[in-house]
């Protein structure tokens, strides 16, 4: 045996090493990797699709499962490989020294190399002699060189058995699994069967996976086709095109239903002709409303909801600016501007001011209708239109009325579309007849209040020139004193054309005085000597205002004699004297309304719509409807932590079929529904939309709760 | 007079100048309607009470009304910028119904000159739904109906406020002629026009 012939047979062992742990390791690599395949489907109760991805995904996860054990296992030596030899046929580790004699020592070396290699070969021979019990060649055998085998395949046999035994039953168990699917772990029949490939394409069919949502806007609006993508619920104007792509050959079944009144809504399943095969799938198409509308998408044993929140083109909204109210007209001449505020949620189309006028009395009138700065407007959301009037051109008589109103359009191309119509203003000419019935204009104010001031007036004059007198010379205050005197006369005669009424309507105070110039007249003989110079009896005297009428008569005297101490008294008694006739000859045309003492006890909470404070404060009982939906939204709250998914859709639905007759419940819930979305605490968005339900109004504690309409 | 804290008496403001008395029955009114429809305590008869004295600052709300010139005296314009610093809700009511008036122009010339001036109450303010509900603001008289006074419909009330709570509140709507009635005769009535006292009595008494 020679020193390449030891090295030789070491280098095949080694090899041979090699390829069981590299075997090893790559089956326990796949295994772990078919493992965690098997497990995900368990966890996940469904079949895993196998794809490019997941396959390549679960290579790379055995390859470093393989390459870890590998490591883990190290590098197989020829010292390692000898040393394995020498445990299967023991040498005194004389192999193990000559392998490593040989790999040790460097090239330069190598006739003392091949020496010491030759005489460990020897020593290797004479021992491998001696380990045989019969002193023949070891079971090995002796090859046709005579070169004894110290391992033979048998040991690398048994040992590769020994390394790939377990992996490989663990990996075929593993198959069998994978091959029994969801009915191994589910106890469901494991027989294995045919499957043929229409079955395996249903199977994929029963899902709806993911869809493409697009609503086309209806082609009047002008606006721009929406693409939703994978969407749950869309917005769509009435009479929009919505159209629903998703996968798989097998068409679904789609039920279209109405969110308003949907207890009692029947619901319409798509027709063939709007559910379609298409290259990758179906294809479904439908025109929307303007309600909240439900799709209910069905295949096999799953359905898919599409939820389209359907509004309707709003009639155009106009508001006439001018004329601000309607008017009674003498005359119907002159310029009248008109001006109108038109909005539209689509577009406008066109805008009018319409006037009527009708003309005539009685059975017999006439009626024409004049539109006045017809415009065309360019889709224009908001607008303002003016425009005038000239009156004089409508040639309107006594007794037309003119109706006056602003008209805009939408683009909506239906023969059917009503237009959007401000409120109407009126304008009518009067007759000749009404004039004195209608005028009502407005009055100074009576000369009594002005006799009022005036005294007190004159009497605080008096005051400031008494108290300046002894700086005045005489003239000066004969000059002064003789004004207010004036005064005093002329309101004296003011006075005195109301202290007496006569029957002809006229007064004679100059006269009257001139009778009774001595003092105040009593009794009906003083009345007699009043009545001289007039004709006409006196049928009331106002004997306050002839006490002041007579103490003026005194203080004018005093005053045009410049004793202006002497006039104050006077004119004291005069301006008491007229504020008592001031009180007495108040009139109330009601009449002097009576002392009421409310009866409390009687007309306690006797109104239809009464309040209590908050703290005795019942809420009131919902209505079936609310309570129902008010049970719904305690349900989807109950779920807003567990399955946002399903809180999300069940909100939705709620919120649309709310839209129509609780519009406050239904923007509650679309808070609901944004905040779900940002993520956080849902508690006060679900309590401000239960609150809106049962028409709760928050007020602050002590207040008052009970709000009813006016 | 001293008055209960728990008794609700409707208080009429007496001043030198003008006819203050001029709307009797509008306290009676008022009165019936606070019993009529809430259980606040309530004293069935009204008071006046002369705008100089310091009585007024008993009284959560004070009304006054009238047709002639505004002036108030010096001891009214104290005793008035009292009350108001104090808390209390001065409701004025021009029974002439009409900006041009003279009631009108003089009140706020005064009001402003004590008080501040007056500006537009937003129809939505708390004082619409202190009580019933007013979604379009103040309600119409029936003198702004029938196109009387300035014949216009006045869309909204006038007020001071301090801070968020009405000092002042300017009426151009004559519920002093809407309101002045037998309160018996509410029964003739499809709609009580005087609900809309309740939520001025309940805001006077609650902000």
């Amino acid at each position: 045996m020679t020193v390449a012939t030891v090295l030789m047979l070491v280098a095949r062992v080694r090899s041979a090493l090699s390829a069981i742990a590299w075997a090893r390791a790559v089956l326990i690599g796949v295994s772990a990797s078919g493992g965690a395949w098997v497990m995900m489907q368990i966890v996940l109760q469904r079949e895993l699709a196998l794809s490019v991805r997941s396959m390549a995904l679960a290579g790379a996860f055995a390859l470093v499962i393989a390459a870890g054990i590998r490591a883990q296992i190290g590098r197989i030596s020829p010292t390692r490989a000898a040393l394995w030899m020498e445990e299967r046929q023991p040498a005194g580790f004389a192999l193990v020294t000559l392998v490593e004699q040989v790999t040790a020592r460097p090239r330069s070396t190598d006739v003392v190399h091949t020496a010491d290699a030759a005489d460990t070969t020897s020593r290797l021979v004479r021992a491998l002699a001696a380990a045989t019990p019969s002193g023949g060649v070891p079971s090995g055998g002796v090859p046709s060189g005579g070169v004894p085998v110290i391992a033979g395949r048998d040991d690398l046999a048994r040992s590769a058995v020994r390394q790939l035994r377990g992996p490989v039953l663990f990996a075929v168990g593993l198959a069998l699994v994978a091959v029994g699917g969801p009915r191994v772990w589910t106890g469901a029949d494991v027989r294995p069967r045919r499957v043929s490939d229409d079955a395996i394409r249903g199977a994929r069919d029963l899902t709806i996976g993911p869809w493409r949502v697009r609503v086309v806007p209806p082609d009047y609006s002008g606006r721009m086709a929406t693409d939703y993508g994978d969407a749950a619920s869309v917005s769509a104007l009435s009479g929009s095109r919505l159209e629903v792509v998703g996968a798989g050959a097998r068409l679904p079944e789609i039920r279209m239903q109405s969110l308003v009144h949907s207890d009692t809504a029947p619901a319409v399943v798509l027709s063939p002709a709007d559910v379609r095969s298409v290259a990758d799938g179906w294809q479904a198409f439908t025109t929307t409303t303007a309600q909240p509308t439900e799709l209910r998408v069905m295949r096999g044993s799953e359905s898919r909801l599409l939820l389209v929140d359907g509004y309707a083109d709003s009639l155009p909204r106009v508001e006439l600016r001018l004329p601000v109210r309607d008017s009674v007209l003498r005359r119907a001449t002159g310029v009248l501007p008109l001006e109108a505020l038109l909005h539209d949620d689509i577009g406008l189309a066109s805008g009018a001011f319409e006037l009527i006028v009708s003309t005539g009395e009685g059975e017999q009138f006439t009626a024409r209708t004049v539109r006045v700065a017809a415009t065309r407007l360019n889709r224009t959301h908001d607008t303002t239109m003016r425009a005038s009037l000239n009156l004089d051109s409508m040639a309107l008589g006594p007794g037309d009325i003119m109706h006056m109103r602003a008209v805009a359009r939408d683009g909506h191309p239906s023969a059917s579309r009503e237009a959007g119509i401000s409120e109407t203003r009126s304008f009518r000419v009067a007759k000749a007849s009404e004039y004195d019935s209608v005028a009502v204009e407005a009055a100074p104010p009576p000369e009594f209040d002005k006799s009022l001031l005036s005294q007190r007036m004159l009497l605080l004059l008096t005051e400031k020139l008494e108290a300046r007198r002894p700086r005045l010379t005489r003239p000066v205050l004969l000059n002064e004193s003789g004004t207010l005197a004036r005064d005093q006369a002329r309101l004296r005669l003011a006075v005195g054309d109301i202290v007496f009424q006569r029957l002809g309507g006229e007064s004679d105070a100059a006269n009257v005085h001139g009778a009774d110039a001595t003092g105040p007249p009593t009794g009906k003989a003083d009345i007699g000597m009043l009545e001289e110079g007039d004709d006409s009896p006196v049928i009331a005297i106002n004997r306050p205002l002839l006490e002041a009428y007579n103490a003026m008569w005194d203080a004018g005297r005093a005053l045009e004699q410049g004793d202006t101490k002497g006039a104050i008294p006077h004119m004291r008694i005069a301006l008491a004297a007229i504020e008592r006739s001031r009180a007495a000859s108040r009139l109330y045309l009601r009449g002097k309304p009576p002392t009421v003492i409310v009866d409390v006890a009687r007309v306690r909470l006797v109104g239809r719509d009464t309040g209590v404070t908050n703290a005795r404060s019942p809420r009131t009982r919902l209505s079936a409807v609310s309570a129902l939906r008010e049970a719904r939204l305690l349900a989807a709250a109950a779920t807003a932590g567990v399955d946002v998914a399903m809180t999300r859709d069940s909100l939705a639905v709620l919120r649309l079929e709310s839209v129509a007759d609780a519009p406050d419940f239904a923007r509650a819930l679309a808070a609901v529904l944004a905040h779900l979305t940002r993520g956080g605490d849902l508690t006060d968005d679900f309590s401000r939309a239960r609150r809106t339900l049962g028409g709760l109004v928050r007020v602050p504690s002590g207040d008052w709760s009970r709000v009813g309409p006016p | 007079m001293s008055v209960p804290s728990d008794l609700f008496v409707f208080a009429t403001a007496q001043y030198d100048s003008g006819d203050w008395d001029s709307a009797p029955l509008v306290p009676a009114n008022v009165i019936d309607a606070v019993a009529r429809y809430t259980n606040l305590p309530v004293r069935p008869q009204g008071v006046t009470v002369s705008l100089a004295s310091e009585a007024v600052l008993q009284y959560p709300l004070l009304y006054l009304t009238g047709h002639l010139p505004l002036r108030f005296t010096s001891a009214e314009t104290d005793v008035l910028r009292k009350y108001l610093l104090r808390g209390g809700l001065l409701f004025v009511d021009d029974h002439n119904h009409d900006v041009d008036g003279t009631f009108n122009t003089t009140a706020r010339a005064e009001l402003r000159r004590i008080a501040g001036p007056l500006v537009p109450l937003p129809n939505t303010h708390e004082l619409y739904s202190a009580f019933f509900k007013f979604e379009n603001g103040p309600p119409t008289t029936s003198h702004e109906m029938n196109g009387w006074g300035d014949n216009l419909i006045h869309e909204h009330l006038d007020a001071v406020l301090s801070g968020n709570r009405i000092s002042v509140l300017f009426s151009n709507k004559d519920y002093s002629s809407e309101w002045s009635y037998h309160p018996d005769n509410k029964r003739f009535l499809s709609v009580d026009n005087t609900k809309f006292a309740v939520n001025l009595v309940v805001y006077a008494l609650t902000r």
